[in-house]
């Protein structure tokens, strides 16, 4: 993907104070309710994981239970069934149990799908989250800096994004990850065991920065021209105070509008990740892990493929719709557009 | 071969009334079940098809119909394809000179595939050639012959002066050794032995086809797409057993599918026979809908869990010990596919090598079985080793059995005591990586399938001090086990097999109860090997040697 | 115009300089990447090994594995692979081509027809069910990995419903060449250029209509509807011309993406033996020269559209020439 969702925002300047027609705006819009309730109730639902594995299922979703037995509707029933047709060759882990316990069946190690989903869910957008934090940081501080500077910063800046924009997202992802995975990140004192789910945000947030700075660094050119901006350079306002008053403000209707775009594409690609296998490792769940598990049972228990991606469907799509939203309620001129 | 049932009829007869004795081998002239395509699939090609430099179950498979050596494999189904028999040499030699002696005499009227005639001038330049190339096993198969440690240092100006000699006029091959070897007749037989035609380039050929004696040739090689076999145009039969003419007229190995896609293409019948497992979520269906297509037949060859002796904390025996107590050999059975397919076993020594006497102490009642894990003893015994909450990483490959093999480990790990993690690596680099003890890893898990069938082929090569080598990618006792006492068990068990197998046999099956005692490695069961062929294939042939024989099947 | 194009070209050979050094780096940091052990085979004695090594080159200093690598890939053009020795990449790279060109054609022609439909139908009345609708179905398109996507449709078409009338058309997985059987061909291309197309015609139906209500709503075409034109004569022939450029753009960066190998996850799940899935396989075998040689041909291509939609931008907006 080259771009987001929609294109960028346009950039009016908005002094701080007129959030509140930006909020009213957002709860008229009943997409954009209906967005952000179906994203809470996702995030709850994930949040309350260790609560649900606990109480209600009584699984441990990170445990081995392949001679496992349990009760269903009073038969003891094996976790994982051998297969008694034929030649008697295979086993498959049992199908949805419809009771608290192994409500989507069981995986090939004989854990707890639905419990696993759950906390699939908290690693996916932890990490998600962390990654775009970084893009934000890093592509923001990179955007304004090559974008007010210009001259021999921004050439250098911009060659370096250059160089990081071209290189095939997929094989920047998965080269960096092979590595990672093998060794763990080693920068200066900052050591990432390569088993931390943080490798990988970390390399989807080095590898959206382009995503960020590109727009950022043209909407600060742009404002780097702007009269009140130049009118400040004139009468002798320092750089960090014109930066942090003037150009930051505006900015970061730009990246707020980013965030829940970038969210998404960062959710999908955490995922892709871990349907390589290079993401977030084994036992630990993520929803692109449990959907490569997913597919190796794929012809007898499709469930455990489907409801991870179902779920990441839905997530990606109410941060999406809030995005939509987000972007509509900040530019009314935009917003004119709906209706 | 027509003119010579032709000529001699009562022989003819005879030969005939014994080939079809012998389960359906070599198709005459006339047979009409001769002919057509066969169709096999793999997800990939498995490297050169320089026979003297692949090491690989695939291309070996491939190769047994396509060269020849001195001696060969019989090709028979089960077991009978460990008998040794005569193959480019007439008969097998009488050992002289105390076993460092060996005369081979050369079957005269054999050519090449590019019509040039065998002479054992062939012979000769075959067995510089596998110091030349660099073949995986010339330090450790061919490194007795005379000459050869000058050729493992120097490849490059080879000679094997005294330690091969031919002699074209006589037609004799004389083989001198730096030592007797009971293993040796096995090693000729062995694919790197091949015998090639002498111009043929020191260099692994790569892709490029090397013509062979064989009743097949390679015509094309793309690793990516296919490998074409067609018959061989200069090949007679001279030895039913040791090389049969095969029934297809031409042989497409398709590249590509995944293992998945293979079986749906087996199952349409678009395909007659694939490589690759088949998967474990496929296993039901086609235990179900095609049973009279599905062929089960035991292995030499071992799934098992190799601990680095020299860090810890599997340097404590307690530890290792527990590990072997812990795990659940059914659970892993069922995850490679279920009773029908894996049998658990405790021990090194798979069942059908010499030597192999039933003995498992692993078990909630030791004995001559496993039965149940001990998860008890096993948690004493780690509680007494004092390494409980170590931080311990499994290292398995992205291969689907191996993988959950790894993550069932360590989740038993974790039920120990110990800070578990797993990580998978790409099955391209994992069995190298985990034998460079500069990688640190702790606990691996790993397969052996045999070379040929020998004991010290699983006992010597796997826990001898000089297959151990630090920082090195290639330290195939990757326990790093070194023990002295071993050592002597092992050279003793090797120098008595030379002259009374039977007693060394014996002597192998101590030294396979003292390893498994030691418990450098958790062997978790022994597999099965499972052939999913098309519904047209007939006369499907398992050797336990080179598993399927595809010269023998035929498709119409 | 010349020194333009120059300092483009210039800056197009750093990019792709810059990006081969990296992948290089990236190689040989990553532990386990020696490949002689795996081809020397299991249990090779340490001269085997060294014997192995040096038949690679790999005893040389980096930066001279790096020139030979470059020199053998782009000029003698005989690089050969680390996993089957002897086997050409170039050779690979070429035979890989038209399976994704055909994928990607495939899509592209399905998703320009697809948000051309959406995007204007939604854009002639906007705010109402249809626009809701299309852009409701557009999202979801975009918010599902196409893997998974993929995945579902291999469940329904090889495995559920193989045998319905529905479904028994669909070819075993893999790819037929036009060559061999056009109508082969296309079958097998169907549901993969259909899966691959469902994210962008999502995403483009949306540029597509809001560039066209933006494109509506410019002084311009009020103008032109104060002169009295008709509503669909104002869309088609005023708003979709100057909203055209900025979709036709992103189509050019996006295309050019995915001919690079950008397909992989499709390629992957459909096993279409294209760029994509010789990128992917190689990463796995950690096999450097094919590696090195789709990361360039994938930046290549990335890099080549950029600069073209750059120019043609350059070339459309005047304001732009000058920056």
């Amino acid at each position: 993907m080259t771009h987001l969702v929609g294109g960028p925002a346009a950039t009016p300047a908005y002094a701080p104070g007129l959030w509140r027609p930006v909020l009213r705006r957002l709860r008229a819009d009943r997409g954009a309710l209906a967005a952000a309730v179906l994203l809470l109730a996702i995030v709850a639902l994930c949040l309350a994981a260790p609560l649900y594995a606990a109480r209600i299922a009584q699984t441990d979703p990170f445990r081995s239970n392949i001679s496992g037995q349990i009760t269903v509707n009073g038969a003891a029933r094996a976790v994982i069934e051998d297969n008694a047709e034929g030649l008697g060759l295979g086993q498959t882990p049992i199908g949805p149990t419809g009771a608290a316990s192994y409500l989507l069946g069981a995986d090939s190690q004989g854990r707890d799908v639905a419990a696993r989903l759950l906390y699939g869910g908290r690693a996916s957008l932890l990490i998600a989250t962390v990654a775009t934090l970084l893009c934000m940081g890093l592509g923001g501080a990179l955007g304004v800096v090559a974008g007010y500077f210009g001259g021999v910063v921004d050439a250098v800046l911009s060659r370096l994004l250059d160089v990081l924009w071209a290189f095939p997202v997929y094989l920047l992802a998965i080269s960096l990850s092979i590595v990672a995975v093998g060794s763990g990140l080693h920068l200066g004192p900052l050591v990432i065991d390569s088993g931390n789910p943080l490798l990988p945000a970390f390399i989807i947030g080095l590898v959206g920065v382009p995503y960020v700075a590109r727009p950022v660094r043209a909407q600060v050119q742009a404002l780097r021209r702007s009269d009140f901006v130049l009118a400040a350079i004139g009468i002798g306002v320092p750089t960090p105070r014109i930066l942090l008053v003037d150009v930051l403000p505006n900015v970061s209707s730009t990246l707020l509008v980013l965030v829940p775009l970038l969210m998404a594409i960062n959710m999908l690609t955490e995922s892709a990740l871990s349907f390589l296998s290079i993401g977030v490792q084994a036992p630990a769940a993520s929803w692109g892990t449990i959907i490569q598990d997913g597919l190796a049972l794929l012809y007898t228990r499709p469930l455990v493929a489907l409801a991870p991606g179902l779920a990441i469907m839905l997530t990606v799509l109410s941060l999406n719709l809030l995005g939509e939203a987000l972007r509509d309620a900040l530019d009314p001129r935009l917003a004119g557009r709906r209706s | 071969m027509p003119s010579f049932f032709q000529a001699r009829p009562l022989a003819a007869l005879t030969l005939a009334l014994v080939c079809a004795a012998a389960q359906a081998a070599s198709p005459a002239a006339n047979d009409p079940h001769r002919g057509g395509t066969l169709r096999l699939l793999a997800g990939s090609g498995a490297g050169t098809i320089d026979p003297q430099v692949n090491y690989t179950l695939q291309f070996a498979n491939l190769f047994q119909s396509v060269y020849d050596g001195l001696l060969a494999f019989k090709k028979a189904p089960g077991t009978a394809a460990f008998t040794i028999v005569p193959d480019l040499a007439e008969a097998i030699p009488q050992p002289e000179n105390g076993g460092k002696r060996y005369v081979f005499k050369l079957r005269s009227g054999i050519q090449f595939s590019n019509g040039r005639p065998l002479t054992a001038e062939d012979v000769a330049a075959s067995f510089r050639r596998i110091f030349k190339v660099s073949s995986p096993t010339s330090g450790t198969f061919y490194n007795r012959i005379v000459g050869a440690p000058a050729c493992i240092k120097t490849p490059a100006t080879c000679t094997l002066a005294g330690g091969v000699v031919a002699d074209v006029k006589a037609g004799t091959v004389t083989f001198n050794l730096l030592e007797a070897d009971s293993e040796f007749f096995d090693k000729i037989a062995f694919p790197h032995a091949s015998i090639l035609p002498a111009d043929t380039p020191a260099k692994d050929v790569g892709v490029a086809p090397v013509p062979g004696t064989g009743p097949y040739q390679i015509a094309s090689y793309d690793p990516k797409k296919l490998l074409k076999l067609t018959r061989n145009p200069h090949f007679r039969l001279w030895s039913a057993d040791a090389q049969p003419d095969g029934y297809a007229d031409v042989i497409d190995y398709s590249f590509g599918l995944s293992d998945e896609d293979q079986t749906t293409a087996i199952a349409n019948g678009q395909a007659d026979w694939k490589f690759d497992p088949v998967p474990a979520d496929r296993l039901p269906e086609v235990s179900q809908k095609y049973p009279q297509q599905l062929h089960i037949s035991p292995l030499t060859a071992m799934y098992y869990i190799a601990m680095n002796t020299r860090l810890a904390p599997f340097d404590n025996p307690k530890v290792r010990q527990a590990v072997n107590l812990a795990i659940d050999r059914n659970a892993l059975v069922k995850i490679y596919g279920g009773s029908r397919l894996a049998t658990p076993t405790c021990q090194v020594l798979p069942p059908g090598i010499a030597g192999h006497e039933p003995y498992c102490p692993w078990t909630k009642n030791p004995g001559k079985t496993w039965t149940a894990p001990d998860l008890e003893r096993a948690r004493q015994l780690v509680k007494a080793s004092g390494t409980a909450g170590m931080k311990v990483l499994v290292n398995s490959n992205d291969v689907a059995v191996e993988k959950q093999i790894g993550i069932y480990l360590q989740s038993v790990l974790k039920d120990l005591g110990y800070d578990a993690t797993v990580k998978a690596i790409s099955s391209n680099i994992q069995f190298n990586y985990i034998q460079n003890t500069q990688n640190q890893v702790q606990i691996s898990v790993t397969t052996w399938f045999q070379d040929y069938p020998a004991p010290a082929d699983f006992l010597n090569v796997l826990f001898s001090c000089a297959s151990f080598r630090a920082g090195s990618d290639s330290s195939i006792n990757i326990s790093g086990l070194c023990d002295q006492g071993l050592e002597a068990d092992l050279q003793r068990a090797l120098a008595t097999g030379i002259t009374d197998p039977k007693a060394a046999a014996a002597q192998w099956a101590a030294i396979d109860r003292k390893v498994t005692d030691v418990a450098p490695v958790a062997v978790m069961f022994n597999p099965k090997r499972l052939d999913f062929v098309s519904k047209r294939l007939g006369n499907y042939t398992f050797g336990a040697q080179f598993y399927f024989i595809y010269a023998l099947a035929w498709v119409k | 115009m010349i020194r333009p194009l120059v300092a483009r070209l210039a800056q197009m050979l750093f990019v792709m300089a810059g990006i081969s050094v990296i992948t290089f780096a990236i190689f040989f940091a990553t532990p386990g990447s020696d490949p002689s052990a795996r081809i020397a085979g299991r249990n090779a004695t340490p001269e085997t090994l060294a014997a192995v090594r040096l038949s690679f080159g790999l005893d040389q200093p980096l930066p001279v594995q790096y020139g030979l690598l470059m020199q053998r890939l782009f000029i003698t053009q005989d690089l050969t692979s680390f996993m089957n020795r002897g086997e050409k990449v170039v050779p690979q790279i070429v035979a890989a081509t038209p399976v994704t060109l055909s994928l990607v054609a495939g899509a592209a022609l399905l998703w320009v027809a697809g948000a051309g439909l959406f995007g204007v139908l939604a854009a002639l009345r906007p705010g109402r069910a249809l626009d809701r609708g299309l852009m409701l179905l557009g999202l979801v398109g975009v918010s599902m990995p196409v893997y998974w996507l993929g995945a579902v449709v291999n469940l329904v078409t090889q495995s559920r419903f193989h045998d319905s009338w529905l479904f028994s058309w669909v070819p075993p997985l893999g790819y037929i060449a036009f060559a061999d059987d056009p109508w082969g061909w296309f079958k097998v291309l169907v549901l993969p250029s259909f899966t691959l197309a469902v994210f962008y015609i999502g995403l483009y139906s949306r540029v597509l209509r809001s560039a066209l209500i933006e494109a509506n709503q410019q002084d311009y075409i009020r103008t032109a509807r104060a002169k009295g034109l008709s509503e669909r004569r104002v869309l088609l022939a005023h708003a979709l011309r100057t909203s055209l450029v900025s979709v036709v753009t992103l189509f050019g960066l996006d295309f050019g993406a995915l001919v690079g190998g950008g397909a992989l996850l499709t390629e992957v799940v459909f096993g279409l033996p294209g760029i994509g899935k010789l990128t992917y396989d190689a990463l796995q075998a950690l096999d450097l020269p094919v590696i090195m040689a789709t990361v360039m041909y994938a930046s290549f291509f990335v890099v080549a559209a950029n600069a073209l939609v750059d120019m043609l931008y350059a070339f459309i907006d005047p304001r732009v020439r000058d920056a």
